[in-house]
């Protein structure tokens, strides 16, 4: 498998998670990938880039172009040092929420269902990384 | 606006001993003053922008260069209080008005700095404290250019905020489209600053205008997320207890997908596809019928 291209944006504010919804929106298109794949990638990013800002305080995120023999794909690394996550499994379950209800607790474990791969790594008091892949 | 004068000179390291430095440069100096204005105009003359702000008006080029003169007088005196500080600041206003480019005015400063330098050190005889009192010079105009283009950051951020703050109001075009039918397109991105001005918005429009039907249409809307997703739901459920039905239009197959796959649970929630078909339970709604 191998890097095409790849791009870090930060993220730390509302106005960094726009551009990085942007940018993988822009990069699901160049790769022509179909417009509900795409929706789904841009709104599993925005959840973790959300995460990030929110509870994470803030990182970056790594957009890569990957081509593994007869496919394309396009993932997305979110990486913060953070508090990290004490209980992914239980983290990983809807409804659950350490926040004041500012989404509904169905982040990441939406997200993992929005997209074709989806690897978590944390640990409590270094960080979190979060990597999604969506093939095509 | 209000700053501790102190602190300041403590961060541009001005020393009393460097204000004096500067009075005493302002003394060896004073005969040079008008040459050095007509000096420094002559390479203002050479600058495109001399004729973009000046162009044939000669009298305001007189008075400008009066107050330069003014300005020059008050460096020297060097007395860095209040007064001294509202004098540069409205200069950074004057230049953000005019939109006085940032390179011309550093130039500017840079010109000055090095005519006023290249004199002091061709006073004869040479004072013998030569090299503190250029650097004392050179810290206090530092500090006058920090001040006047601090200024211009401050207004430029003032309106910057003030132009976020229009155009949030204009990108929430709550609109009567029918007696008692109140309808909200939205478009692009829903973060949630936006959301809290829909939020406030549409519910004083609906008591207002006593609506009966509010329909939000998020057909312009890229992507929904969990956080997007529960804020439309809150903004239906306090439209709810106003009285109003809330319809959700606008779902296209793709957030509908998206929506289903994270989860949402969007409840008691009437959404359609199309605007069309939300306007007809609308009207449906209020019981008026179109032939």
């Amino acid at each position: 498998m191998t890097i095409i291209k790849s791009e870090v944006l930060p993220l730390f504010t509302d106005d960094d998670l726009v551009k990085v919804r942007q940018a993988v929106r822009a990069w699901m298109i160049e790769q022509e990938f179909s417009l509900v794949t795409q929706t789904k990638m841009v709104t599993a990013s925005s959840e973790l880039g959300r995460n990030m800002v929110v509870y994470g305080g803030g990182g970056c995120a790594r957009l890569e172009c990957l081509n593994d023999f007869d496919r394309r794909g396009i993932r997305v690394i979110f990486e913060d040092q953070g508090p990290g996550i004490a209980d992914i499994s239980q983290a990983l379950t809807d409804g659950f929420t350490t926040g004041d209800g500012l989404g509904l607790g169905l982040g990441l474990g939406g997200a993992k269902r929005l997209v074709n791969d989806f690897e978590i790594w944390s640990e409590p008091g270094h960080g979190t990384r979060v990597t999604i892949t969506m093939w095509k | 606006m209000h700053e501790d004068i102190e602190q300041l000179k403590d961060k541009f390291c001005i020393t009393a001993t460097d204000t004096e430095l500067v009075r005493q440069a302002g003394t060896l100096l004073a005969d040079f003053m008008p040459e050095f204005i007509e000096k420094w105009y002559a390479w203002l003359k050479q600058q495109e922008e001399f004729s973009l702000f000046f162009g044939s008006n000669s009298s305001n080029l007189k008075r400008v260069q009066e107050q330069q003169s003014i300005h020059w007088q008050s460096f020297f005196v060097a007395h860095i209080n209040d007064n001294y500080i509202k004098e540069r600041r409205h200069i950074g206003e004057v230049h953000a008005r005019i939109g006085l480019p940032n390179d011309i005015y550093f130039a500017g400063m840079s010109i000055a700095s090095q005519l006023l330098s290249d004199e002091l050190w061709n006073i004869k005889p040479m004072p013998a404290n030569i090299g503190a009192i250029a650097n004392a010079l050179t810290k206090h105009l530092f500090l006058d250019s920090y001040l006047v283009i601090d200024e211009i950051a401050r207004i430029q951020n003032l309106r910057l905020s003030e132009s976020h703050k229009a155009m949030m109001e204009m990108s929430t075009p709550v609109t009567p489209i029918w007696e008692g039918i109140l309808l909200l397109p939205l478009l692009g991105i829903l973060d949630s600053s936006r959301t809290q001005e829909i939020m406030n918005k549409s519910l004083s429009k609906i008591s207002e205008e006593r609506t009966k039907v509010f329909i939000l249409d998020i057909s312009g809307v890229a992507s929904v997320d969990t956080a997007v997703a529960n804020q439309l739901i809150k903004i239906t459920k306090a439209t709810q207890l106003m009285g109003c039905s809330a319809i959700i239009s606008g779902i296209s197959p793709a957030i509908a997908r998206t929506i289903v796959e994270l989860g949402v649970n969007i409840g008691e929630i009437k959404t359609t596809s199309t605007l069309r078909d939300a306007f007809e339970i609308a009207l449906k709604l209020i019981n008026v019928t179109v032939s």
